[in-house]
């Protein structure tokens, strides 16, 4: 039970450590679903078997024994968990819990908030919305139609393929729904902090795939990889003529790696790697029954204990 | 060698060229902006569409018409807005996917490199 029980924890600490490796690996298309479904199972399942440590613990009280009707004696016998570690675990448990509700809600307003922008927008025709701005910016507004927002600066800034490229990038994303699985991504973060640099690679990995649908409709990777590169140099440029400190704001998702991945060539299938985290999942699936089961007996024991007492 | 456009690819790209320029375009304007693969027919046709959607004003030019976004205010004030408070900050979910994030001085020089060895990028001389 003790393998099973830190077996979630164990696969958090790996994906953590390995996150920016896999997401760099993996076909960028695999590494946003596969990557943010291993997330949310070991978000999960580390969530349970802290609880289940936390609760076992809890469960010794005397008081709480007799109220539940089981021998406190019979559950903690050879207990594989401490019980200053249960107490620990049960403490995590509710922080991560509120950590998690608070991302969740976090999440929900700021993609009601877009959804609200989008229909404030007003009927756009292929969801396109031009700005008369002068600071070259492209994004997306995520929502059921969903809407592409692109400067004049950005539109003049780019000759017409390019432009193209831009255009199918966005499009992308919203066809795709990476926002939602973005947003799954940190919260599975927020419930799991180990995950964090996961959720990092999720959003990289969010923006190489929209590079590589475009990509692919222009039918061209050095055309992409030029517009990446015009883009940031105009938006860099413009920054530094409005802001000082423009060029030291954090640089998340580096435009110059996406670029250089689309010169690599495409991205290989990875179907061993791919197979390899899939298993690992499977293990953490199961390490999540056995602890389920084997709490579920030696609650049994320790309630069959308690009536043969009687 | 184009892989051919997704539906409303082309309508967005019509917006997108009269979008970068600063005055009306005629169709063969827009034709010879967007370059080699579409029929001139194609583009009156997305033109005229886009017109009759209201997404686009015309005035007569010639024997034509010359096409240009409508002046709209609103749009912009309100996607400036929305895009300031949905930026990624310190409480933010971080919703909006930007196109291009701020670069760091060396991924300038990189992508500065880059477009200066233009058609010809070798990817293998690239650090």
């Amino acid at each position: 039970m003790i393998v099973a029980m830190t077996l979630p924890l164990a696969v958090s600490v790996l994906m953590g450590v390995s996150a920016s490796r896999l997401g760099r690996r993996l076909p960028p298309a695999t590494a946003v679903r596969l990557l943010t479904a291993a997330m949310l199972v070991t978000a999960l399942a580390t969530g349970f078997v802290l609880a289940v440590a936390g609760m076992l613990v809890l469960a010794q009280i005397p008081l709480v024994a007799a109220l539940g009707h089981y021998s406190a004696h019979v559950l903690g016998s050879g207990l594989p968990v401490p019980v200053g570690a249960g107490g620990l675990a049960a403490v995590t448990v509710c922080g991560l819990l509120v950590a998690a509700l608070r991302r969740a809600a976090l999440g929900g307003r700021d993609l009601m908030l877009a959804a609200v922008a989008c229909r404030r927008l007003g009927p756009a025709v292929g969801g396109l919305v031009v700005i008369d701005d002068d600071e070259p910016d492209a994004y997306t507004l995520p929502g059921i139609g969903g809407r592409v927002v692109v400067s004049t600066a950005m539109l003049r800034a780019l000759p017409a393929d390019e432009r193209r490229v831009l255009l199918a990038h966005e499009a992308a994303h919203l066809s795709r729904r990476h926002h939602l699985w973005v947003q799954a991504a940190e919260l599975a973060a927020a419930a799991n902090p180990l995950l964090r640099p996961v959720a990092r690679a999720v959003r990289a990995a969010v923006e190489r795939d929209a590079d590589e649908v475009a990509a692919a409709e222009v039918g061209d990777r050095e055309l992409a990889a030029r517009a990446l590169a015009r883009a940031g140099l105009a938006r860099a440029a413009a920054r530094r003529a409005t802001t000082l400190e423009a060029a030291l704001a954090g640089a998340d998702t580096a435009v110059a790696d996406r670029a250089r991945a689309l010169l690599a060539g495409p991205p290989p299938r990875r179907w061993v790697l791919a197979g390899m985290l899939a298993a690992l999942m499977v293990a953490t699936g199961v390490a999540v029954l056995v602890t389920g089961a084997d709490t579920e007996a030696r609650f049994e024991a320790a309630q069959s204990a308690y009536a043969l007492l009687r | 060698m184009a892989g051919g456009r997704r539906r409303g690819g082309l309508e967005q790209e019509v917006l997108a060229c009269l979008g970068a320029a600063r005055r009306p375009l005629t169709v063969a304007e827009v034709l010879a902006e967007l370059g080699g693969d579409l029929a001139y027919t194609t583009v009156l046709t997305a033109l005229s569409r886009l017109h009759g959607k209201g997404a686009l004003t015309r005035e007569p030019a010639g024997r034509g018409y010359a096409y240009a976004l409508p002046a709209d205010l609103g749009a912009s004030v309100t996607a400036r807005r929305m895009s300031r408070l949905l930026d990624s900050r310190e409480d933010r979910a971080g919703v909006l996917a930007r196109f291009v994030a701020d670069l760091s001085p060396e991924d300038e020089r990189m992508l500065a490199d880059l477009l200066a060895e233009g058609r010809r990028a070798d990817p293998e001389a690239l650090p």
